[in-house]
């Protein structure tokens, strides 16, 4: 069994109300059918504006789609009961573009990484340090840098953050929205390749959103060509790198 | 620079005032509701800093105790309208949809009004005094502290933080107090700076026309009331609280306007990202 399919989902995004009449323009997903094997990493590549966010939205749980299902470990993620909700949370996770925004600048490195163990789970201050102490030495930084606030580091070394955050509940999918596209080039390798050791040595799944099909191709087993809100090609990496021609628009 | 010092000077100066009236039992030189016929009307003198009113009470004094009902009254007022605007507006800015709508239809529905007249409207029906005019206050107030933190709640919700801890598995009650209310704070206190110089204004404003604080209890607005018959001979009873009500309201305009200019230093996240730009 899949991980995660995504059947025929579409969402547009229109605006009706009184005094205005109800359009569907804007950039949404359409008819999108696609499924993830647990252990491996989906590629989504497309241009800007082609509904690679908004995908990413409706797969976190956070944006219903208007038809379509997507069903996670079997659960339809937007009809489940609270018991089932409560459990896709815990294993579906988030790591965003922007690592500044992902942050909340008025709280210690300690308590953006222990935030998702606080809510699930009930540690004593000591093993929450442990922890956190663990997950800084996991993403490539070290223990010391939980006492820090988010305006002392670095733009890569908040992603990475991020990442620790992201992998603290050990989920079973994490969504990455542009991971690497804020970073410069050689902080972008070290993350990508941190990203694939996580994924090898616990078995993360990865639903990987891009415009750059390097990073992509490094990561991703199978690749997914978005436009304009519909998938138009997938390929798997290896494929891909023998005949080098994604269908482009 | 020189915001800085127009900071730290008008800090000061608000500190000075608010000390003096906090010190007022130990500061004044009389009681301030002592009637003393004899002295009625007396100019400056030694024993009395600023002479004396038409009751011979110390006008000095009158106005140290003046500063702490205006200033005690105004900050129970704008906390108590903090307090409710920071509760409803929350829960309409993060709930949205239709109990979003409900409260801010309901919340228009004050906004309506001039809020003076409003104050004015509901003290009529209650009764004048300085409790009636205080809830009237908030009640008129909180209307727009409940539309500026809805604003902010729903500006919030778009950083991506907030959806990150969503994700996390973080209920709603956490959200509001480990990462809404705290990010809201440093807007809505230049906010809150500038609203206690209109809570003042309103309070010796409902005092005056005799709906608030009721007399003999010295309050600015009351005492510009009490001297309003001795305008021509003896103006000075209106001229001192009025001079009070001015700077008050002056350096806490003042502060708020700097603090607004000094806003980013609130956080060293946008400051550093700003010069990365």
């Amino acid at each position: 069994m899949s991980l995660l399919v995504a059947d025929n989902i579409s969402k547009t995004y229109g605006s009706a109300g009184w005094f205005r009449k109800s359009t569907s323009e804007g950039t949404g997903v359409r008819n999108l059918s696609f499924s993830l094997e647990e252990g491996t990493c989906l590629g989504i590549l497309g241009e800007s504006g082609a509904g690679k966010s908004t995908l990413g939205r409706i797969v976190l749980g956070l944006l219903p789609p208007d038809s379509g299902t997507i069903t996670f470990e079997g659960i339809d993620l937007y009809r489940s009961d609270r018991k089932a909700r409560k459990q896709w949370r815990r294993d579906i996770q988030v790591v965003f573009q922007d690592s500044y925004s992902a942050v909340n600048p008025r709280m210690r490195i300690l308590d953006i990484i222990a935030e998702p163990l606080r809510n699930y789970e009930r540690l004593t201050s000591l093993e929450e340090r442990r922890k956190v102490a663990e997950l800084l030495v996991l993403v490539g930084l070290t223990a010391d840098d939980m006492h820090k606030r988010p305006g002392q580091m670095s733009g890569g070394q908040l992603q990475r953050v991020n990442i620790a955050r992201a992998i603290a509940l050990k989920p079973k999918l994490i969504v990455l929205d542009e991971p690497v596209s804020s970073l410069d080039m050689i902080i972008q390798k070290q993350i990508l390749i941190h990203l694939r050791e996580l994924k090898e040595k616990y078995g993360i799944s990865y639903l990987f959103i891009s415009h750059d099909i390097m990073a992509v191709h490094y990561l991703a087993d199978r690749i997914a060509y978005i436009d304009q809100g519909s998938i138009t090609d997938v390929r798997t990496t290896l494929e891909l790198s023998n005949t080098a021609s994604l269908k482009q628009p | 620079m020189r915001r800085r010092w127009v900071l730290i000077v008008s800090l000061s100066l608000l500190l000075a005032v608010v000390i003096c009236g906090v010190l007022a039992p130990y500061l004044a030189p009389h009681d301030p509701n002592i009637v003393d016929l004899t002295h009625k009307l007396e100019g400056p003198s030694l024993t009395y800093p600023l002479g004396t009113d038409q009751l011979g009470r110390c006008l000095f004094s009158r106005l140290l105790y003046g500063t702490r009902v205006s200033l005690s009254l105004a900050l129970v007022i704008v906390v108590a309208c903090l307090i409710v605007g920071i509760v409803i507006g929350c829960l309409s800015g993060y709930a949205g949809g239709w109990i979003d709508n409900l409260i801010m239809r309901a919340n228009d529905a004050i906004l309506a009004f001039p809020s003076l007249i409003l104050a004015i409207a509901l003290i009529a029906i209650w009764g004048a005094g300085w409790k009636q005019m205080a809830i009237a206050l908030v009640i008129v107030q909180a209307a727009y502290y409940v539309r500026f933190v809805r604003g902010l709640v729903i500006s919030l919700k778009q950083q991506s933080y907030i959806t990150a801890a969503r994700v996390s598995g973080t209920n709603a009650y956490r959200m509001m107090i480990r990462h809404i209310i705290p990010n809201m704070l440093p807007p809505l206190l230049v906010v809150v700076t500038l609203e206690i110089g209109w809570v003042i204004m309103d309070i010796s404003a409902l005092s005056f026309v005799g709906l608030g604080v009721q007399a003999p209890t010295a309050e600015w607005g009351a005492m510009i009331n009490e001297g309003k018959s001795f305008i021509r001979s003896h103006p000075r009873l209106m001229i001192a609280p009025g001079i009070l009500i001015f700077i008050m309201v002056a350096l806490l305009n003042l502060i708020s306007d700097a603090v607004t200019e000094k806003k980013g230093l609130g956080s060293p996240l946008r400051r550093k990202r700003e010069a990365a730009e």
